[in-house]
């Protein structure tokens, strides 16, 4: 069966001091609103820990009760920082088995309210318990991945920062993201060390937030053409190399088979650069970009908006924002939004668009492939 | 003698961790326990300028590849001529694993040893290393 994006729907991403439940309720509101529909079949919600970040359990009763849907079969997808994808997969999992027939899904995040630290600390909660005793955070581990890059790979730390510079120059097109100010080279380069050699223009901010699309069995502008899913250890030091995510290969390998075409076909791509080495090893994991050549192809040029294959044409983690859990779901939005001709001062043109959300430390990968309806 | 690590192997597949899992990450088999040398080599390392709670800033950490296959996350007192792929000793500082720079000649030692001679020159090394970056953290400390 043939699953389609019927309308979506996005809150901007950024600092606020509306409540989750009313952010989830404005992002699904709009996705609805632009499928002509007022009530979907069932609903799934993301949300990757509102028990911590905001001090809310039964999360899916919640929202859907908020939003007026008490009645509306609802469930609650985690997988840490993939949970949006992770709902999109369970909802085309739902469509495409024949389950339901119109599946709005949700999702979102609240953090700014909290101090960093302690936001750092929940998130942190993903990574392996023993690594987290040793003091290990996700920036932590993203240094060390990024030094590997740079000793084993021959990647340098101008092509890590230009995947920065270049998403706060896209970002700086969406009204919906976080950052709206270009930064330089420079300024990426010189900012202060988070964990050495990992400066702070490489890692994206705390964001609230909340995005929501709507899944049809029937006639839509886009399909959804693959989904696939990719999983790996929980700890990093149970994997033989640090450089390549296993999760996010058998992901895009998985959804690759499911639409029948491979990573030649993609026009343009939103990939999770929670940390600006990811977005490089992303390019290279999907295939998208031969191995060793993602760095070179980001100095050059190749993934800009006005580049041979554009990647974060939204600004991405790293200046579109990561509200967690809406982040997987933003991605698919931006994607829709560019294949329908609706993303104004960025527009870009193609036919076959990627989706690629890590959860954790890239334990649990997802890849939505988006082919525009003919 | 040199530290010796806990670790666990996975029957089927030979794969060895540590600290010891119950079960191999790659096969739902119960593995079992496996003592490695705190002898090994840095795969990478960062020091983190804004660590979490009850650490102090900068921390040092790597991943190292132990000899016996295993790979290890452990703290370091510092990280001045650490390079990936260092030659490292581990030693346990309290409950806390510490990686320590070894030299040529530690490494030579470590040689002999495994060749069968002066085995105990080593420990004294790894020992005074892992004092000498206990004593420094606790001056930072104080």
């Amino acid at each position: 069966m043939v699953v389609g994006i019927l309308g979506v729907g996005m809150t901007p991403f950024g600092r606020t001091a509306r409540s989750l439940p009313d952010l989830m309720a404005d992002a699904a509101r709009t996705a609805l609103g632009a499928a002509g529909l007022e009530t979907p079949d069932a609903i799934i919600v993301a949300t990757m820990n509102p028990e911590e970040f905001v001090g809310e359990g039964n999360f899916a009763s919640h929202v859907a009760t908020h939003m007026g849907f008490a009645h509306v079969p609802t469930l609650r997808v985690e997988t840490a920082t993939s949970s949006g994808a992770a709902a999109i997969y369970a909802a085309f999992a739902s469509v495409a088995s024949g389950l339901c027939r119109v599946v709005l899904v949700v999702g979102g995040e609240k953090m700014t309210h909290l101090p960093t630290p302690r936001v750092s600390e929940l998130i942190g909660r993903s990574m392996d318990p023993y690594e987290r005793s040793y003091g290990a955070t996700m920036p932590a581990l993203a240094g060390m991945i990024s030094r590997a890059l740079m000793t084993g790979h021959g990647v340098t730390l101008r092509e890590i920062s230009q995947v920065a510079v270049k998403n706060h120059a896209n970002a700086a097109r969406n009204p919906y993201a976080h950052f709206r100010e270009p930064v330089s080279l420079d300024a990426v380069l010189g900012s202060r060390i988070v964990a050495d050699p990992l400066r702070l223009y490489h890692c994206c901010p705390i964001s609230d937030g909340a995005a929501a699309i709507v899944l049809t069995s029937g006639a839509a502008p886009v399909r959804i053409a693959g989904v696939g899913q990719g999983t790996d250890t929980l700890a990093v030091r149970h994997r033989p190399g640090l450089t390549s995510f296993a999760a996010t290969g058998a992901a895009a390998r998985a959804a690759f088979t499911m639409a029948g075409f491979g990573p030649e076909r993609v026009d343009f791509a939103e990939v999770h650069d929670a940390f600006s080495p990811f977005e490089l090893i992303a390019l290279e994991d999907i295939g998208l970009v031969p191995p060793g050549k993602a760095g070179r192809a980001t100095l050059d040029g190749e993934t800009a908006l006005d580049g041979r294959l554009p990647i974060n044409p939204s600004g991405g983690l790293k200046a579109r924002g990561h509200p967690l859990a809406a982040t997987g779901i933003a991605q698919v939005v931006e994607l829709f939004w560019q294949l329908t001709g609706q993303a104004s001062g960025r527009q870009l043109q193609g036919e076959v668009a990627l989706a690629h959300s890590i959860g954790g430390l890239a334990t649990n990968n997802f890849v939505t492939l988006l082919e525009r309806s003919r | 003698m040199i530290e010796q690590i806990e670790g666990s192997r996975c029957p089927r597949c030979a794969v060895v961790v540590a600290p010891p899992a119950r079960f191999c990450p790659h096969h739902p088999v119960e593995m079992v326990p496996e003592f490695l040398p705190g002898v090994g080599e840095i795969v990478t390392f960062t020091s983190l300028h804004s660590p979490p709670e009850g650490f102090r800033s900068p921390l040092h950490i790597a991943i190292v590849e132990l000899d016996g296959g295993a790979r290890f996350v452990c703290h370091g007192a510092a990280t001045d001529g650490i390079k990936v792929g260092s030659k490292v000793a581990i030693e346990a500082v309290g409950q806390v694993y510490y990686f320590s720079h070894l030299g040529a000649l530690d490494r030579a030692r470590i040689f002999w040893r495994r060749t069968g001679r002066r085995g105990e020159r080593v420990q004294a090394i790894a020992r005074s290393w892992g004092k000498r970056a206990w004593q420094k953290l606790h001056r930072e400390a104080s």
